[in-house]
């Protein structure tokens, strides 16, 4: 006779099976009976301070491993908090699995108390949601979870489970195969296909990689390395694709869009031939589109079908997998004879470097005011070479973006399309449990960070070594930026000048931190902050009028990109001197 | 410009709730809709107003999401180039006897709450005393994608009223 069980006790059995090792959570009422089981089920734990961290914690825990995050919180409240966090991990194709807690089934659907439709609220933010009817049900609906989680365009799915549910005995059958082990690759190209993209790269003069996140999530990052050289081709990057390609290479041209560097984006207006691989056209890349990448024709490859022609039309579509289509491409072109790349290439790639003389990213290195970008370069060249850095949002995220030196990928956490103000710290914490020898350095700004501070506590307490990075400007800096340059100066509420001393807060805690407010000082903080293993922050008090250039106004092409402050500010500030005379 | 949209979905009725969240955010203007129950899940049909430009992600999203299965799509075609035709004929049941007569050979291929989808060899062989194709309710279309092989197969609702 078959042995039942509680539905907790089944659901952390199918958990297991999944190789899942640690979960990011928040008890409460609804989820009692699972927490109960926990206890004592060799699964890790970590008790987030907000339920949104948890999220944030599981999408950078999926973002360095490549396998599914996974959170449990309760219903109600528990669940609507997770919401911000689920819309991220979908809007970057992030594998989450989360776990909800749901009111007694015979409940459901009376205003129980904190009973929300979760499942119901879900459908905008996850591939799939389930609500889970039966104890028995359980192994199979969280196979299928998993599987869905990082099949094809991988993403975040609910599993709602009611408290009679996890109450429940039952027995339990456990199906084989399927889950997180057995993802589906969806591929549509035929041989044809790849001979007419071959030939679309062989005629290119001017051709252009323009490379997102897909790489990453198909791990396909050796391959375009390899597509790449063998066909001389200059490697753009989105903001989800940093580290998909080595930053230093002399094929990186690093990040395009609206902070993307002069050569970068002069280079996709000038090219002939752009090949957008696991990117999506974002509105941020692109800038106007009827301006983008005006004179190229477009090849795309990606796992999602619908990505093709949302926004911009392109000439061929690959519908596939990053990295199998790139090894089709690779092997197409060898039994060509890579001979038959064109000479013109090279003069396309000296045309670049060209544009990037005349326009470097560039800041004042001797400034005794700390520059932003001086913190980030100076942890890029203290760190680690497989540190992983995580960001939150705002100007300096997209410092960061444009100047750490990713070797890597799998190194760069950015709640990159919903561009979530308080990711970074959690995500670094969801980070560190995968890794926990590794360096995990999350850069903050004061504005962001106030949003999830509250986790100092959860590093104190699973001693997690996270090194927090401030980047202290006294103000949410991107809106000061915008405000300053398109809104004519009319500052409006962007002061953060109110904000606790993070040292002593920091300190409260029981976290070593330091601040720093001279150039001099800052190496040898880094330093020493990245000399343990414990818990850390320096709060770097950076220039507050620092801006980040280039920047593409708002309706503006990639060719209409501001390489420095517009005229009127550089008057501006001329009379302020002035007068400070 | 109109568009027929068919597809197959799980039991679950959550899927059939983002299928209609994904019309309502893709700004599909929904002139018609069915809704047929099977034991196994549900099939749907409908006309939708959108541009020819956003069709292909439509399907393309439509095809990609979890628990739909089986879409099939069908543009407006007012020519001889038409191969089905999609009938709503609630007070007038008569009209469905009038395409198969004029039709021998079509199949139904969706039926439910008086909408139905023939495929019928082509309009080209359209018998002249055959009226009323260009009325209301009355909607020759050929297809534009499907992700079925078959096109007989392409959706058989429940045979309902």
């Amino acid at each position: 006779m078959q042995r039942s069980f509680t539905g907790s006790e089944i659901l952390l059995e199918s958990l297991r099976r999944q190789s899942v090792k640690v979960i990011f959570g928040l008890p409460g009422g609804a989820v009692l009976p699972l927490y109960d089981a926990l206890y004592s089920a060799g699964i890790r734990h970590l008790m987030m301070r907000h339920e949104q961290a948890a999220a944030f914690a599981a999408d950078g825990y999926a973002r360095v491993t490549g396998k599914p995050g996974v959170c449990l919180v309760t219903s109600g409240p528990g669940a609507t908090n997770l919401m911000t966090g689920l819309t991220s991990s979908l809007m970057d194709s992030i594998p989450v699995v989360a776990l909800t807690g749901q009111v007694p089934a015979a409940l459901i659907g009376k205003d129980a108390f904190q009973e929300a439709d979760t499942v119901g609220m879900a459908l905008p933010s996850t591939k799939r949601a389930f609500l889970v009817r039966n104890a028995a049900d359980i192994p199979s609906v969280i196979q299928q979870a998993f599987q869905i989680a990082v099949s094809d365009r991988p993403g975040p799915v609910l599993v709602d489970l009611p408290k009679s549910v996890l109450m429940e005995k039952a027995e339990a059958s456990y199906p084989a195969g399927g889950g997180a082990d057995h993802p589906r690759r969806l591929r549509e190209w035929n041989e044809g296909e790849i001979r007419r993209a071959v030939d679309m790269i062989l005629e290119s003069n001017q051709p252009l990689l323009y490379v997102g996140g897909g790489v990453i999530a198909s791990n396909a990052s050796g391959e375009l390395q390899e597509f790449a050289e063998l066909a001389h081709i200059p490697v753009a990057t989105t903001l989800m694709g940093l580290g998909s390609f080595p930053s230093r290479h002399p094929l990186s041209l690093g990040m395009l869009g609206m902070h993307g560097a002069y050569a970068t984006n002069t280079a996709v207006c000038h090219s002939d031939l752009l090949i957008a691989v696991g990117a999506r056209f974002d509105d941020r890349v692109t800038g106007r589109i009827d301006g983008f990448a005006a004179h190229a024709r477009k090849l795309q490859l990606d796992v999602d079908p619908a990505e093709i022609n949302k926004n911009v039309p392109v000439d061929l579509a690959l519908v596939g997998d990053a990295h199998e289509t790139l090894q089709a491409l690779v092997a197409e072109i060898r039994r060509r004879d890579r001979l038959s790349i064109r000479p013109e290439r090279h003069q396309w790639l000296q045309r670049i470097e060209s544009w990037r003389n005349e326009h470097p990213l560039e800041y004042d290195k001797y400034s005794n005011i700390i520059k932003p970008q001086y913190v980030i370069e100076a942890v890029s060249q203290i760190a680690s070479e497989d540190a992983i850095i995580s960001v939150d949002v705002g100007q300096h995220q997209m410092w960061t973006a444009q100047f750490y030196n990713f070797r890597q990928p799998r190194t760069w956490l950015s709640s990159s399309g919903l561009g979530t103000m308080g990711y970074g710290f959690p995500a670094a914490v969801g980070a560190q449990m995968a890794f926990p020898d590794r360096q995990v350095i999350a850069f903050v700004g004061d504005g962001g960070f106030q949003m999830t501070l509250n986790d100092l506590a959860t590093i104190v307490q699973y001693r997690v070594p996270v090194k927090i990075v401030v980047v202290n400007n006294r103000s949410l800096g991107m809106v000061r930026q915008w405000q300053e340059i398109f809104f004519e100066k009319r500052y409006c509420d962007i002061d953060l000048n109110f904000s606790p001393d993070f040292v002593k807060l920091a300190e409260s805690y029981g976290i070593r931190a330091t601040r720093v407010e001279h150039r001099a000082d800052v190496s040898e903080a880094i330093r020493e902050s990245l000399s343990d293993r414990e818990p850390r922050l320096i709060d770097f008090w950076v220039d507050p009028t620092e801006n980040c250039y280039p920047i593409v106004p708002p309706g503006a092409s990639l060719a209409e990109m501001l390489v420095g402050p517009p005229q009127f500010v550089l008057e501006e500030e001329a009379l302020d001197d002035l007068w400070a005379v | 410009m109109q568009w027929l949209l068919t597809l197959e979905s799980e039991r679950d009725p959550i899927v059939i709730c983002r299928l209609m969240n994904i019309f309502r955010r893709k700004g599909l203007s929904i002139e018609t809709m069915a809704l047929a129950s099977k034991p196994e899940g549900y099939s749907c049909i409908t006309v939708v107003d959108t541009p020819g430009t956003d069709i292909d992600h439509i399907f393309n999203f439509l095809r990609r999401t979890e628990g739909v299965s089986n879409i099939a799509c069908y543009r407006h075609e007012p020519s001889a180039a038409a191969s089905f035709l999609f009938v709503e004929s609630n007070d007038h049941p008569e009209s469905i006897n009038r395409i198969l007569e004029a039709f021998p050979e079509s199949k139904i291929i969706f039926a439910s709450h008086g909408k139905y989808l023939f495929e019928v060899r082509s309009a080209s062989h359209l018998p002249p005393n055959i009226s009323g194709l260009a009325e209301p309710g009355f909607l020759p279309l050929s297809r534009f994608k499907t992700s079925r092989e078959h096109s007989q197969m392409e959706l058989v609702g429940a045979m309902s009223s």
